[in-house]
């Protein structure tokens, strides 16, 4: 049985991205009891599977590492991992949870030794690398997990390769017959650090990315050129596995689109500007990128890096929104149609039917969870993000639950809710004496 | 080594280890060459029997802990011992992943793991538990600069939380510039129209609380200590100070609008022609009702916003970036006028509308809805009309060029950081000259001029200058994506748009975070527990005054400032200002500087530990030293993919590059090692050296270090310095395996004994 | 130009955007428009505007109200929705389009020239005669409507398909002198005129 201790003390921070593990840590590093839930087999959130960040194009998982060595050297702080808050009662300064735990099918015991991965055979979609390659049924979810524990896919139970991977730990950390739990949590605290997901661009019908194999989303992209993702970190085109030296990245991908999301998702304007470079680091002056845009929102100092890229004869600016993706059919390019807005009133033709290698959609941020649904009491907007708000009592939003935020300004709001949940434990410590 | 040190050696023969090393020879060479009160071998160390068997050994009086068994990465949890010094040979992930499991390799890969015993238990010998200064105290009382809303922001939440503060505004009222506004654009749903400002609210709430005393029309005349320990005077206006004392600092010191006097093709003369904060003043005197223009008190039926005035422009005197709440700000304005009459013309004039997240694009459509015209254009000039300026502007999406008066005129002018002079500016300029970049020489000398101008806001007591330093535009803000409140001076957090050009919505978000980070300073530097990257570290640098020549290198060298002058000019360590980096350690060339359990000792007998075979062995040996935070940890990814690397190599994880002491190369070097690989996070303008500085040091110092090997008749090719960062997994491997084919190419060492 | 045009120059003067929200169909949605260019890139008609959608509402935010009301383009939209559906403001700029070229031509600015407001006036002029399309009219009316000898030329050109009408019953020749009308053909002139004078009292009212 999973054991924590909680009180009415104790913060509960539920998400284990960045937003999370910064809340937890922030929280724990003033000495507060502090109990980390990510629903996920590991740490890192969506962060971890993002290439580079902008605007300094430095790499999220050296600061995955810091957070991590944090983590393991706090005491404070407690982490359940396949966990999820199914419900919640009470008011601040004291709350009850109620959290499900999925099986991991292995122990504490697990070195990360590998043995049970060389073992089995089945493989599944990989769901790190947005099911862009497989992975077995055995496996540790990426080089930097944390816990570093291997996990067995549940739809592995019952097969012969379930076996085979008990047969071959040698430390008997393998128990396929582990069973869900549920536990009961107190806690004075909660902060909401879920997260996002990327907007489902099978709904933009007019893309075709349901329909074309070389539309693909932002968010996949950053995969396909990570060293250690699924194209080995080769900027290939997933049709035919040509180099993709021509890119189109469309902005407002389901984003700022009363048929979509209606709001802006603040970070995509700034992610393309940085995969814009993506091309050029691999093929240099052959690399080519088109930014499809409505307006470009590189707010504040993230100014200077739309400027750096504008003077980079590689990268080209239309403003557009696209209308629709065709395909060529012998080249398996798409082909994006619609009119160039700057062109109006030259008496230039606006129009345009531009093939590109690949196509990019900047798709947009959503909340991760539905928080209206679970009825958590909280204050939640008409896009879905819960609002900052005396009325929601000892529950705060970290990061994207709370907007569409961009890493920094996510770490920002979560250090801030670090501090919110703080004044709620203090008060119940002084009430308490 | 102190006689009530009593170390212990465990070696795991789990995961593979067992198998492929003699790990009785291992244990042998722990007690014989490593001289360890005991050695044990566990089939499995990381299990509950193993970790009993360590508890119960420290229980018998092992105080130090040597584990011989995988990266020190790994299995945390179980090698989580209390109250000793544990040092780990990396066997799993430094040797048997990294080495093909042949017979052919089996000799070199066992050589490989007796050498990582060696080194740790020599390295351990020079361990001690570290304890903590007692240097500063629990003072749970916050210095908040600044009382605009961030200011205010921050010490009512610090407060909340049962912190006291203490504001200083130099002005003769709270609210700042944010005081200054008619309304605020919203922070809440449905983001539609203006709301109150908050100040007010924010006034009453702090003149109601105990904890939280405001100094008006008063400065920062001089800050000295350390987080735990900071004095402030605070001098008043009347010609009084007050000295207090806290245990971290806010500066929330804002900024000032953009001068739009130096915007001349923009008529600022023009009465009829005001900035954002002008169009503040006249809403706020008709607090309602109509807006009159300046020039004749007519009621505003027509006008013009121009955005980025002065702002997301290469000109010289213009600021290059942009402010980011202007877009929102302007269409809060356009609504003043709207609020009272619909049928006044309100144009925004707009190269890129910004108004992102959930909020903004509400607030945008919301402007829409109330008819405010949104043209996409740029400004060219604004020319006195007949009735009002005469505005000629581009109408980029109708290609045309237009000229059309209006009754007033806003301009969207930036934020220029209200900051102290950059303190490193003159060490910046004497680079660039020292480099022969006169373009650079010629920017910074005009950025020296405006700093020098400045008046400092802190009056900070340290070496390193009186000020906070800036990362770009003369913004205070952190360099790190992932750590916003990273600061280069311990204790002290900005807060606001000193940092970044933010909005008020952002702005409180900062102050409360803030706030946080000022509140985890206290309560951290009162246990003298280091604060970010190195958390909770409780080593701090150790200094023997005998031995030091006052050379400096420490005090100029450390990335946080934490290293004073006492007055007979030795360097004064500020413990809680200290970051644990050991920059100080690698500059200072007697070396005596040095950490409880990081130290010159503990790695340089580490390196020496290494057994060298003789020069016709063909078995050379290298070092690398590694980045604790990005080249380890890719070295360690490297092995769960199962790359392979040389066996001749010996890597050794510092704190950070700029810990690295050119004494242990020479050391190296003059034992025989055939070469050195020093691997270190990017540096330069976008570095991602956590330490700040550490990286670029160290590169700096290895560029002399040819001179060195020179004077030791060695090939400089023996030494390299690369940067690399945590996704390079696969180029590490390759940089360790080419420094191996180097050394092949220009052959052994003569130094070998 | 209509005196109604001469009212509302007056009334709204520069404020043409104004003029549109509160007069044409569907108009108060054209300042909710964010220049993103989706409509014109999804609209068939592209090769043959003179002003895309999202063009004329920027003329219609820079005051060009001689140029929007006059011109060709809303005249072109042939209701394929593909605009409004992809419009991410949600604009149903179709019904726009239809507006504006409805407001143009009660103001007297349209286009005379321009075919589909050509055919409208003749289906109109039509229809009003007998209360019902008197399809044999309307089809010589166009065809003669750029000349006789073109009506000649395009008659030819289109006599294989007039006689298979006619042989399989679909067009009767005799409706050339006069044809069929609606029964009370007073009681529908009279009602026309009512609408005539509702909807110049409700323009009086804006006016």
């Amino acid at each position: 049985m999973t054991e924590v201790v909680a009180t009415n003390q104790t913060i509960v921070v539920v998400g284990g991205g960045i937003s999370g593990m910064t809340a937890a840590l922030e929280a724990a590093e003033c000495g507060k009891q502090v109990i980390l839930i990510e629903k996920n087999p590991s740490l890192g959130g969506r962060v971890s599977q993002l290439y580079k960040y902008f605007p300094k194009l430095c790499f999220p998982t050296c600061g995955l590492e810091i957070n991590l060595r944090r983590i393991k050297a706090n005491p404070n702080i407690s982490l359940l991992t396949l966990a999820e808050v199914t419900a919640v009662s009470g008011q601040a300064g004291d709350y009850s949870l109620t959290v499900k735990i999925a099986p991991r099918y292995i122990n504490s015991n697990c070195t990360a030794c590998g043995a049970c991965a060389d073992a089995v055979e089945s493989t599944f979609p990989n769901e790190f690398n947005y099911n862009l390659n497989q992975r077995k049924g055995a496996y540790l979810p990426f080089n930097m997990a944390y816990p570093q524990r291997f996990v067995i896919d549940p739809r592995m139970i019952g097969t012969a390769d379930a076996d085979k991977a008990k047969a071959a730990c040698k430390f008997e950390a393998i128990d396929l017959d582990m069973q869900p739990e549920e536990l009961k949590l107190k806690a004075g605290a909660i902060i909401w650090a879920t997260g996002w997901q990327p907007y489902d661009a099978n709904k933009i019908q007019p893309y075709g990315y349901d329909r074309f194999a070389n539309v693909i989303t932002s968010v996949e992209l950053e995969r396909m050129m990570d060293p250690q993702g699924p194209t080995g970190g080769k900027l290939v085109r997933p049709s035919d596995g040509k180099e993709a030296k021509d890119i189109a990245f469309i902005q407002c991908a389901g984003s700022r689109d009363r048929n979509y999301l209606k709001h802006c998702s603040r970070i995509c304007c700034m992610a393309s500007l940085k995969q814009s470079t993506y091309p050029r680091e691999k093929f240099g002056a052959e690399g080519k990128s088109t930014i499809y845009y409505i307006d470009i929102r590189a707010i504040d100092r993230f100014e200077d890096f739309y400027q750096k890229v504008q003077a980079d004869t590689t990268v080209n600016f239309i403003k557009s929104k696209v209308a629709s993706i065709t395909l060529d059919k012998a080249t398996q390019n798409p082909i994006l149609n619609g009119n160039d807005l700057e062109k109006s009133g030259t008496g230039k033709d606006m129009r345009y039917s531009n093939a590109h290698d690949l196509v990019v959609l900047a798709v947009g941020m959503q909340p991760s969870v539905d928080f209206k649904a679970m009825n958590l009491g909280l204050s939640v907007n008409d896009e879905g993000f819960i609002e900052l708000d005396p009325a929601n009592g000892g529950q705060f939003a970290a990061g994207c639950a709370s907007d569409a935020l961009d890493v920094n300004r996510a770490v920002q709001n979560a250090t801030a809710s670090a501090l919110r949940a703080i004044q709620v434990i203090n008060q119940v410590a002084n009430a308490e004496g | 080594m102190a006689a009530d040190k009593k170390i212990g050696a465990y070696i795991c023969k789990g995961c593979g280890l067992g198998e492929r090393l003699d790990c009785n020879q291992l244990e042998k060479i722990a007690k014989t060459e490593g001289k360890v009160a005991l050695a044990k071998q566990h089939d499995f160390l990381c299990s509950q029997a193993g970790v009993e068997m360590i508890k119960a050994d420290i229980s018998e009086g092992v105080t130090h802990v040597m584990i011989g068994a995988c990266s020190r990465r790994a299995k945390t949890e179980a090698f989580n011992f209390t109250g000793v010094a544990i040092a780990r040979a990396n066997l799993r992930e430094g040797v048997i992943w990294v080495r093909p499991d042949t017979d052919d390799a089996r000799e070199t890969t066992q050589e490989m793991a007796n050498d990582y015993i060696r080194m740790s238990c020599a390295e351990i010998k020079f361990m001690t538990q570290p304890e903590t200064s007692g240097e500063q105290g629990l003072i749970k009382h916050i210095l908040v600069v600044g009382g605009g809303i961030t200011g205010m922001t921050s010490a009512l939440e610090a407060a909340k939380a049962g912190y006291n503060v203490s504001i200083v505004e130099k002005q003769a009222q709270l609210g700042g510039a944010a005081g200054q506004l008619f309304k605020r654009i919203p922070v809440r749903a449905p983001y539609q129209h203006p709301a109150d400002t908050g100040i007010a609210e924010l006034a009453t709430a702090i003149a109601a609380s105990d904890k939280i005393k405001v100094y008006l029309n008063a400065t920062v005349t001089r800050t000295s200590g350390a987080p735990g320990r900071f004095s402030a005077d605070i001098s008043q206006e009347s010609g009084s100070t007050v000295t207090e004392q806290f245990g971290a600092i806010i500066q929330a010191s804002g900024f000032k609008p953009y001068d739009m006097n130096q915007l001349t093709e923009f008529n600022p003369d023009n009465a009829d022609v005001v900035d954002q904060l002008g169009l503040e003043a006249l809403a706020k005197a008709a607090n309602g009702a109509a807006i009159k223009r300046p020039s004749d008190g007519k009621a505003v039926q027509n006008v013009l916003f121009i955005q980025c005035a002065g702002q997301r422009s290469q000109k010289p005197g213009h600021l290059s970036y942009c402010s980011g709440h202007c877009c929102s700000t302007s269409i809060k304005q356009a609504m003043y006028f709207k609020q009272y009459n619909p049928d006044i013309q309100t144009t925004v004039l707009f190269t890129d509308l910004r108004t992102p997240g959930a909020g903004g694009e509400n607030f945008y459509r919301s402007g829409q809805d109330q008819c405010v015209t949104f043209l996409k254009g740029i400004a060219e000039s604004v020319t006195p009309g007949k009735t009002g300026p005469k505005v000629k502007f581009d109408n980029l999406l109708l290609n045309e060029t237009v000229e059309q008066e209006f009754d007033l005129v806003v301009l969207a002018t930036g934020m220029v950081p209200n900051s102290g002079p950059n303190p490193y500016l003159e060490q910046e300029l004497a680079l660039a000259k020292e480099k022969k970049e006169t373009e650079k020489v010629v920017v910074l000398e005009q950025e020296l001029v405006f700093e020098k101008s400045k008046a400092s806001i802190l009056n900070l007591d340290y070496r390193q200058g009186t000020d906070m330093p800036q990362l770009v535009h003369g913004f205070t803000d952190s360099h790190f994506i992932c750590f916003p409140y990273e600061t280069r001076r311990t204790g002290i957090y900005t807060a606001g748009p000193v940092r970044r050009p933010m909005d008020i919505g952002q702005a409180m978000d900062d102050a409360t975070g803030a706030a946080l980070k000022a509140i985890q300073a206290i309560e951290n530097s009162a246990l003298g527990r280091a604060a970010h990257p190195r958390s909770g570290d409780l080593s701090y640098p150790k200094f023997r005054k005998e031995g030091c020549t006052q050379c400096k290198r420490c005090t100029v060298e450390c990335p946080f400032g934490a290293i004073n002058e006492d007055e007979q000019r030795y360097p004064q360590f500020n413990e809680a200002r200290c970051r644990r980096c050991g920059t100080c350690m690698g500059a200072c060339p007697v070396r005596v500087i040095s950490f409880d359990n990081y130290s010159v000792d503990s790695v340089g007998q580490a390196i020496k530990a290494v057994d060298i075979p003789d020069e016709f062995s063909e078995k050379p040996r290298i070092l690398v030293l590694a980045c604790e935070n990005d080249a380890y940890p890719a070295l360690d990814m490297a092995a769960m993919n199962r790359s392979e690397y040389s066996a001749f190599v010996r890597v050794i994880p510092v704190r950070c590059l700029g810990s690295v002491n050119t004494i242990w190369l020479t050391d190296a070097l003059n034992s025989g090692y055939d070469g050195a690989v020093l691997l270190g996070c990017q540096k330069g303008d976008n570095y991602q050296c956590h330490f700040v500085k550490g990286s670029e040091m160290a590169h700096y110092r290895m560029s002399k270090i040819g001179d060195t090997l020179t004077q030791l008749n060695l090939e400089t090719e023996r030494v390299e310095t690369h940067e690399v960062a945590i996704t390079d997994i696969q180029r590490i491997p390759e940089i360790i395996n080419n420094m191996a084919k180097t050394i092949e190419k220009i052959g052994m060492s003569p130094f070998k004994f | 130009m209509s005196s109604v045009n001469t009212a509302m120059v007056e009334k709204y003067r520069n404020n043409f955007l104004k003029e549109v929200s509160d007069n044409v169909e569907e108009g108060e949605w054209v300042r909710m428009c964010m220049q993103c260019g989706v409509c014109s890139g999804s609209c068939p008609l592209g090769p043959h505007w003179e002003h895309p959608p999202q063009e004329l509402f920027m003329m219609i935010r820079a005051n060009k109200r001689e140029e929007v009301l006059s011109s060709t383009s809303m005249w072109m939209c042939t209701s394929c929705y593909n605009c409004m559906v992809r419009c991410p403001r949600e604009l149903p700029i179709t019904h726009i389009m239809h507006g504006l070229a409805h407001y143009a031509k009660r103001l007297g600015l349209a286009p005379k020239e321009q075919p589909t407001n050509k055919f409208s006036q003749m289906f109109w002029n039509n229809l009003v005669q007998t209360g019902r399309v008197n399809e044999l009219k309307l089809g010589l009316a166009l065809y003669f409507m750029n000349g006789f000898s073109e009506g000649i030329k395009m008659s030819m050109k289109m006599r294989p398909i007039g006689q298979g009408m006619f042989f399989t019953g679909r067009m009767a020749p005799m409706e050339i002198l006069g044809g069929h009308g609606v029964k009370d053909q007073k009681g529908f002139h009279a009602m026309l005129k009512k609408a005539e004078e509702l909807e110049a009292a409700r323009v009086g009212a804006h006016v």
